[in-house]
């Protein structure tokens, strides 16, 4: 399974080895047969939930147990980033 | 001293001071704008002739030590909708107004002639002086020029050249911490109101005043520690935070992801050159340039979502470069770079243009033909036909939907006449909703993120689930009672999450008030509101067919959700019961 993840803010300093370009984000194409999960995603990169806020999964506002499939893209905003959602949306899970 | 209004007779150049009705008593803010609106001024009137008026309101505890408090309220008929209107700026303005125990200011009548005149208002009393000198030039110029000859310390409302040719785009431009006319009371065309009154500024001299009137010192005390003790650790608010680090822009990258961040006029909700233009990247290039950032509207607030945006090399501080600005002038134009959407920004408010209005109005001209998308060189040259009162430039001075309509273009976000801020409704119904019912015409900070537990909605929501109706009246309505108090919006993010903070809002205004509200009060004293400006729009020819948005959104779908704004008709009527 093949997915974007794209990783914003200070989210991008859990990521060992790679570049960082300015304020952009980082994109990163994962390849993984492990992966089923945002949380698994989270995983990889030892990023602690409550470091995170909002959590996307193509365009859809998730929670950690959203189910991933191949070609997704997932956004994750660092916890600093929290605004919007958390009031407004309810994370869209599936575990 | 009690609290009084300045009536300021424009036809025979005279101001009085006034007691301020005790039935007025605990109105602020818009509370106080739109009483006053309904009152006095014939729905039926034309928006830009002596019978419209335009009053300016600084909230209840505006003047006071109670944290992110320096709102004002600006409201009269507006030029844009036809209907009622109060726009809401952040502006140390606001708080010498409510220092002085001054509750509105009432602009009436119309100066007959071409002359410009300039009101300055003291503790005990007022002046008007001609201001023909400051007509046709910039505002930055000119704020420069009214300091030198004012005083630093004094408080400065214009409006610009925008304003001059009765351009329904055009707001009210007031001073930030530095002097730079950066802050608005934008929307709604209410700088057209003034011009046409012939009123070009108002400058206010706080010497001398008594401060705002406390009836009981220790709720309010206790509501200031309360509410400070909340927006201090919560994590939006808090230095820090989302808001503290990134400004209003932290959302650019956020609702691009979502889906909802309209591109190339409404045409696309995600393009990932947004990227380049997010609260991130201008943070990290102000800190570069030496702008400043964080930095506050208003002294007082703890949240300092502000900052001030400059050219490289620190040059030419322009103020801040707002979420809804960017996007406006930036994405829905195809616009994906910071230095032309900052000197877009900077030529709106040098003409005293609302930068929304200007960007919805700048993406239908794009599409029009006018020049193309991602051409912020050409855009900026079409914003100077307004400086030079070109015929072009007096059609995109009206905005989006006079433009549109002059360029037969039919893809036209408005609604009530009033151009659709940063969040696509068919990615995000909720927005929808209100952009579609509020009284004001679209506007997001009508019924933005207001706290869910106060009305008992609980946070619910899917952003696809069509049925919100409940959602956005609850939103509607508390947004309008924050708007009386004079506390910003943003206080939001934190009295919802921490119960003693909303409870600190309410005993600051008992504490000023010398009342005994409670946290229960709250909707019904915003409901009230609404009913009066509904009524308004009622009498001024407004029926529920006008809460709608614009046809395409329900047919043309929206990428990357593809989806179309599908929330019924029915629905929609059920959010006032019509």
């Amino acid at each position: 399974m093949t997915i974007l993840v794209k990783i914003f803010g200070d989210l991008r300093k859990k990521i060992e080895g790679s570049k960082i370009s300015g304020s952009l984000p980082l994109n990163l194409h994962i390849e993984s047969d492990e992966i089923e999960t945002i949380a698994d995603v989270l995983n990889k990169y030892a990023i602690e939930k409550e470091e995170t806020s909002h959590l996307f999964v193509n365009g859809s506002y998730s929670g950690f147990n959203k189910k991933l499939k191949d070609g997704d893209r997932v956004g994750l905003f660092p916890k600093n980033m929290s605004l919007l959602y958390k009031w407004y949306f309810t994370r869209n899970e599936d575990g | 001293m009690s609290k009084r209004i300045l009536r300021v007779n424009m036809t025979k150049l005279e101001a009085k001071f006034e007691d301020l009705p005790a039935d007025f008593v605990a109105l602020g803010g818009r509370a106080l704008t739109s009483t006053i609106v309904a009152k006095e001024v014939d729905p039926l009137c034309h928006p830009l002739g002596a019978n419209n008026k335009l009053v300016f309101a600084p909230g209840l505890v505006t003047g006071t030590k109670a944290p992110t408090s320096g709102r004002l309220s600006v409201g009269g008929k507006s030029p844009l909708t036809g209907g009622i209107k109060e726009a809401n700026v952040g502006t140390n303005f606001a708080q010498k107004l409510g220092r002085m125990r001054i509750a509105a200011v009432v602009v009436e009548g119309m100066h007959k002639g071409d002359d410009y005149y300039l009101l300055k208002i003291k503790n005990d009393g007022t002046e008007f002086m001609k201001a023909n000198k400051w007509s046709n030039k910039g505002l930055y110029d000119t704020y420069k020029e009214l300091y030198k000859e004012f005083g630093n310390k004094v408080g400065i409302c214009g409006v610009g050249i925008a304003a001059e040719i009765s351009g329904a785009a055009s707001g009210v431009c007031f001073n930030d911490p530095e002097g730079l006319p950066s802050r608005y009371a934008g929307r709604g065309g209410l700088g057209a109101v003034m011009a046409s009154k012939g009123l070009k500024f108002i400058i206010v001299d706080e010497t001398g005043a008594p401060g705002v009137e406390i009836l009981n010192e220790e709720a309010f005390n206790m509501g200031v520690k309360k509410l400070w003790n909340a927006l201090t650790t919560h994590d939006v608010t808090k230095p820090g935070g989302a808001l503290n680090s990134f400004g209003t822009s932290v959302l650019v990258n956020i609702i691009n992801e979502a889906g909802g961040l309209p591109q190339r006029n409404f045409s696309s909700g995600q393009d990932d050159r947004s990227e380049k233009v997010s609260g991130e990247v201008k943070a990290d290039e102000i800190k570069k340039r030496g702008g400043v950032r964080p930095h506050f509207c208003s002294p007082g607030c703890v949240i300092q979502c502000s900052e001030v945006w400059t050219k490289p090399g620190g040059k030419d501080p322009m103020g801040v470069l707002e979420y809804e600005s960017l996007w406006a002038l930036g994405p829905n134009c195809g616009i994906y770079n910071l230095d032309d959407i900052g000197e877009l920004n900077r030529a709106c408010n040098d003409l005293g243009l609302d930068t929304i209005e200007a960007g919805g109005m700048m993406g239908v001209a794009m599409e029009g033909g006018l020049a193309e998308f991602g051409d912020g060189k050409k855009a900026l040259k079409l914003i100077e036909e307004i400086k030079n009162k070109t015929p072009t430039g007096r059609i995109l001075a009206n905005g989006t939907a006079f433009t549109a309509q002059a360029l037969g273009v039919t893809r036209v976000p408005v609604v009530k006449g009033q151009s659709l801020p940063a969040y696509d409704p068919r990615a995000i119904k909720g927005i929808g909703v209100t952009y579609a019912t509020t009284p004001q015409g679209a506007d997001h900070t009508a019924g933005y993120a207001i706290a869910t537990e106060i009305m008992g909605v609980g946070g619910t929501a899917d952003p696809k689930d069509p049925k919100k109706a409940e959602l956005s009246r609850n939103l509607q309505v508390a947004t309008a009672a924050i708007d009386a108090t004079g506390y910003c919006l943003f206080i939001a993010f934190a009295i919802l999450d921490i119960p003693e903070g909303l409870e600190g809002v309410v005993d600051t205004l008992n504490g000023v008030l010398g009342t005994s509200l409670t946290v229960d009060d709250v909707p019904g004293y915003g409901m009230q509101i609404i009913n009066t400006e509904r009524e308004f729009n009622k009498a001024a020819g407004f029926t529920d067919k006008h809460d709608r948005l614009p046809e395409f959104f329900l047919k043309e779908k929206l990428a990357p959700h593809n989806e179309v704004f599908n929330v019924t008709d029915e629905e929609l009527d059920k959010v006032w019961g019509a």
